[in-house]
């Protein structure tokens, strides 16, 4: 569905990553992993094309999709703003809609649909302001869900919420993967990474590796790129190293 | 009771308060809650420089201080944006720098060529002296206002409530936050008549922030701030009638404030409320 060929990430003049390439098939995820400022939300920026990469290529296989599903973190987001949890969740279906037309039934029943998959229905007409983190959380992957997005770019969705809801909204992913989605997800819980994900990115120290995860998930490629330091890698019990998988 | 009604004058200001209070009040609700409710006061100082030129250029001529105003107000509108998306300082610091040259500017053009005194009425407006050409000025304003918000409160919605999210939607982020801008500004204009332009602030901010404190949804906010807005102009001009030195533009605009303090204190998400969840 989408491949890199040697992405240069960056802001006029200053690059942060060099030669990142990956790719990326229908009903696969693919994490993302790196120190902070390695260059993650860049990626993501750039995939979505809200910034051009300053050197390589994208390709996506056919078309680029018209929607591209994204869920952000919520430090980004207004949750003052006065809205209830189900109007959140209906702008997932704004996009490509003229001005004086309404969403219609389909659109509706599938509004309905993702509220009671991510376990909003009840509260669907909480304002937003009154929400504990998880339930905005929860909120922002039903306007996903709504968005219904041949890709999802998901940028650390696990951030403070506690176990339950991550488990729920783990359940989720599976499913978008299921249907034969492709997903690229942020992440830092490394187990998380090795349980939910097929390949995954490396960025780092302004390299970037991919590969399958469990050859990129060792001791050697983590320290290399910064992303634990000799301390915490004493502590995991992390492969040494591991055959390269570049694509 | 009604006799006030009977007077020329106070039928035409109702009308044109009337009007004034549709438009300006979805203006005064997206600068809330785009966090603009400092910048649209920076904003209306940003136009008298251009209305003053107007008026030493070309004498006191309706047609010649909107343009100057105008002008002087996108000027600063979208380098405000501009300096806002490619520097480090955000928007308020650039609009703050940018109003405080320009009513400086404005200020040394007026002194430099003359008296001083028609500024006072910029400033204060006389809501009891609108004419035909002020009446048809606020009528189009009002009209190009709520045809644009038709138009686009969905993207202004969704750019105020989760900007980053509406930009993977859709390439127009700059084109609905320059638009906005525009439409301040051309609200401060229609109200510059009648209210003055440090009194349309008023009217535009103070019933967005009493309204915002009975309301959790966008709907009822954009209808309760208009209802605000109305009662203040009405309340306000009937007053300014009975007290008759009481001028009109800050008899509205205390009306404004004692529906702020009774919603701060009686509104459901006010003081009553206690601590707001803070996120």
């Amino acid at each position: 569905m989408l491949s890199l060929h040697d992405i240069a990430l960056g802001y006029s003049g200053e690059t942060i990553a060099d030669n990142v390439s990956l790719s990326l098939e229908a009903g696969q995820i693919c994490a993302v992993i790196g120190h902070n400022g390695a260059g993650k939300s860049t990626l993501l920026r750039t995939i979505m094309g809200l910034q051009p990469p300053l050197a390589g290529r994208i390709a996506w296989t056919g078309a680029k999709p018209r929607t591209i599903g994204y869920l952000g973190r919520s430090t980004e987001i207004d949750c003052q703003f006065p809205v209830r949890i189900k109007d959140v969740v209906a702008m997932g279906a704004w996009n490509g809609l003229d001005f004086w037309t309404g969403i219609d039934s389909a659109k509706t029943r599938q509004i309905d649909d993702a509220l009671a998959r991510t376990g909003l229905a009840k509260i669907a007409d909480r304002p937003l302001f009154e929400c504990s983190s998880g339930q905005l959380q929860r909120c922002f992957f039903a306007r996903a869900i709504v968005q219904d997005a041949p890709i999802l770019l998901l940028d650390e969705p696990f951030s403070a919420i506690d176990q339950t809801t991550q488990a729920q909204l783990v359940e989720i992913i599976q499913q978008w993967r299921a249907e034969g989605r492709a997903i690229l997800i942020v992440l830092h819980d490394l187990s998380a990474v090795m349980t939910l994900s097929d390949s995954c990115l490396l960025l780092g120290r302004h390299r970037a590796r991919f590969g399958q995860t469990t050859q990129i998930i060792t001791r050697q490629n983590l320290l290399s790129h910064d992303y634990i330091t000799e301390a915490q890698a004493s502590l995991l019990s992390l492969p040494e190293s591991a055959g390269e998988c570049d694509v | 009771m009604f006799d006030w009604l009977a007077y020329d004058f106070m039928q035409r200001a109702l009308v044109a308060s009337s009007i004034l209070s549709i438009s300006i009040a979805p203006v005064g609700v997206f600068l809330v809650l785009r966090r603009l409710s400092l910048a649209g006061e920076a904003m209306a100082h940003a136009i008298v420089p251009g209305i003053v030129i107007a008026f030493v250029a070309f004498g006191l001529s309706v047609i010649s201080m909107i343009t100057g105003g105008m002008i002087a107000g996108i000027v600063v509108a979208l380098a405000t944006s501009m300096l806002a998306r490619r520097t480090l300082i955000r928007e308020d610091g650039s609009l703050a720098s940018l109003y405080l040259i320009a009513l400086a500017l404005g200020i040394f053009i007026l002194s430099a060529a003359g008296s001083a005194v028609p500024l006072k009425s910029f400033l204060f407006g006389s809501a009891l002296g609108i004419g035909d050409d002020t009446l048809v000025l606020i009528g189009v304003i009002a009209t190009i206002t709520l045809f644009s918000f038709a138009i686009m409160l969905r993207p202004l919605i969704s750019a105020t409530f989760d900007p980053v999210f509406f930009e993977t939607q859709s390439r127009h982020l700059g084109l609905v936050q320059q638009w906005f801008m525009f439409l301040l500004v051309l609200n401060l204009l229609a109200a510059f008549k009648s209210l003055g332009t440090l009194m349309a602030v008023g009217l535009m901010i103070l019933p967005a922030t009493a309204a915002r404190y009975w309301v959790s949804t966008i709907t009822g906010y954009l209808l309760l701030t208009f209802i605000f807005a109305l009662l203040s102009c009405w309340a306000g001009l009937i007053l300014s009638f009975y007290l008759s030195n009481v001028p009109t533009g800050p008899a509205i605009v205390l009306v404004a404030g004692c529906i702020f303090f009774i919603s701060l204190f009686c509104a459901p998400l006010g003081l009553l409320r206690g601590s707001i969840v803070r996120k």
